[in-house]
């Protein structure tokens, strides 16, 4: 399997970083929220105009208020409304914000006017195919652009949402294992740790059945890798809060 | 400084600077940061930059070094490319970066009014020469209005004018745009559209001159039609400024060529589609008001298309 692709870049001081490109699912989902956006905008605005109505027509013969309205209200319902999002929120168009997604320059940096604008205007061939070009070229493209991020340049990447709470100290150990004092730390590496409080956190959601299962073998193979015995099957889970507990508190 | 065994008590220990970081490059983003608060930043910056080579080596994989990722990256930016405001943005864009790119790409331009003027001159020339030509080259209602006596640009009057002129607008964006995207084409594209809209209002009015209408009809056109034809041309221009990159990237690679010149013509949209938001009020509100004399329609579109080009042609020239 290929591994999921990155958009790999230097700081200035060269310090490599590496952001997760974004999917098509995700982009998919952005751009329908998108829409629903500006139907629900119109939908308002005419509602808006169907209570005030006349009072509209009145302005509308006396200047060009409502139509520059009406026109900048077509604009901003196309691509318009991409640019001038991207521009105000760091690359985020409300979809994308929603989805947890933002485009980005090939160096990292947020899109500039000339990038949204290129990427853009060029909707204008892919939305009469129903964007079945965008589609393949996000699929099956090495970096995941449509055809607007290639000429601009643009790139679009995940904004995760890592969980820095996992590493706070979950209260005390259960007593019956302080034999684990002083090799928890040893004993697991920080992203199985990240995985063994993935478990703790998330076993209440669990089918019982299953939630026994992955307990007792986590709690089987760590004990063996400490060299303690291994705990009785209804222990497993304060085994592994032990465990956990001890690891954060860095013993 | 200690080394903390493990990743839990790593992110404990350094959560607290990182936060503020992010804070504060939060902070740089969206509005101004004192100096004491841009030198704290840096630091804070420098320090993640060690966390991070730290938890790298030492936490492989861990959360703890993908939010470190996320937030120096932000950093990164915040710190190296303070943002200007976003009106200070603009104000370059306009005042120095569309006309640079503008003037940048003559050729491009060059190429766009050839088509554009070739494609006038031979529907003209066509329906001119060979008044029978006008039944491929002039739409039938257009066709058949001319042959009733009138020019189907009254009926603009009898439509809303807010509708009219948002529809006048998404059309003329739409054309605009095509004529830039299509330079991916290698310029083909754009050059097809360029002939056959210039076909098209040439043959057009040809047609309606020999019918005797020519007056009104150049009334009709006065106001809007030297923006819009210009607008078209810029788009154009963009459009043959990729379609450059792609045929001749020089020494680049065409990736490279079409991102820089792409992301340079790109820009001309940034006059296009104001000037066709204008257009599309002045089609909808004068062209069709019969209350405005011919003179000044015509005054008023020279006027606009003349701006227009003497704001590229001199804009943030060094003095």
């Amino acid at each position: 399997m290929r591994p999921e692709p990155e958009l790999r870049f230097e700081t200035p001081e060269r310090i490599a970083l590496a952001l997760d490109l974004a999917g098509l699912g995700a982009r998919a989902f952005a751009w329908l929220a998108d829409v629903l956006c500006i139907f629900l905008l119109w939908v308002t605005a005419l509602l808006v105009y169907s209570i005030t109505g006349d009072l509209l027509r009145d302005l509308q013969a006396l200047s060009a208020l409502g139509q520059l309205l009406a026109v900048a209200g077509v604009f901003l319902s196309g691509w318009g409304w991409d640019v001038a999002w991207e521009l105000a929120g760091g690359g985020r168009t409300p979809g994308k914000r929603l989805v947890g997604i933002r485009v980005v320059r090939a160096d990292g940096a947020p899109v500039g006017p000339a990038e949204s604008l290129a990427r853009n205007v060029l909707r204008v061939v892919e939305v009469p195919f129903g964007y079945a070009p965008g589609v393949l070229a996000v699929a099956l493209g090495p970096r995941r652009q449509r055809l607007g991020d290639l000429v601009a340049g643009t790139l679009v990447v995940r904004e995760r949402r890592f969980d820095l709470g996992r590493y706070d100290l979950a209260g005390a150990a259960d007593p019956r294992f302080a034999a684990l004092r002083g090799r928890a730390a040893a004993l697991l590496a920080a992203d199985e740790f990240d995985r063994l409080t993935d478990f703790l956190r998330r076993r209440p959601e669990l089918e019982p059945d299953a939630r026994a299962r992955v307990g007792a073998r986590l709690a089987a193979a760590l004990a063996a890798r400490a060299g303690v015995p291994r705990p009785a099957p209804g222990d497993a889970e304060p085994f592994l809060e032990a465990l956990a507990a001890f690891h954060a508190e860095g013993a | 400084m200690t080394r903390e065994r493990t990743v839990g008590a790593f992110v404990r220990a350094r959560r607290a600077s990182w936060d503020r970081l992010a804070a504060l490059a939060a902070g740089a983003a969206s509005g101004r940061l004192g100096a004491a608060e841009v030198e704290e930043l840096d630091r804070l910056y420098r320090r993640a930059a060690g966390d991070l080579a730290r938890a790298r080596v030492a936490f492989p994989g861990s959360d703890a070094e993908g939010h470190l990722t996320q937030l120096l990256a932000t950093a990164s930016h915040v710190l190296h490319a303070p943002r200007r405001s976003a009106l200070a943005a603009l104000a370059r864009l306009y005042r120095e970066e569309v006309p640079a790119s503008f003037r940048a790409e003559r050729g491009a331009l060059a190429l766009a009014l050839v088509f554009l003027g070739a494609g006038l001159a031979g529907g003209a020339l066509a329906v001119a020469w060979e008044p029978g030509a006008a039944e491929w080259l002039v739409p039938d209602a257009v066709r058949a209005s001319v042959a009733a006596g009138e020019l189907w640009t009254g009926a603009l009057l009898s439509a809303a004018p807010g509708v009219t002129g948002s529809a006048l607008a998404h059309n003329n964006l739409t054309v605009a745009g095509l004529a830039f995207a299509l330079g991916l084409t290698g310029g083909l594209g754009t050059a097809l559209l360029l002939l056959a809209n210039g076909l098209l209002l040439g043959a057009v009015t040809a047609h309606v001159v020999e019918h005797g209408l020519g007056a009104p009809f150049l009334g009709f056109l006065a106001a809007h039609g030297p923006a819009e034809l210009s607008a078209l041309v810029l788009a154009a221009q963009g459009g043959f400024a990729l379609a450059g990159a792609l045929v001749a990237p020089g020494e680049w690679s065409r990736a490279a060529a079409l991102q820089a010149r792409g992301r340079s013509a790109a820009r001309l949209f940034a006059v296009v589609v104001p000037t066709l938001v204008l257009v599309a009020v002045v089609e909808a509100a004068v062209s069709p008001a019969p209350e405005w004399p011919g003179a000044a329609k015509a005054a008023l579109g020279l006027a606009l298309a003349g701006a227009l080009w003497l704001y590229l042609a001199r804009a943030g020239r060094a003095r």
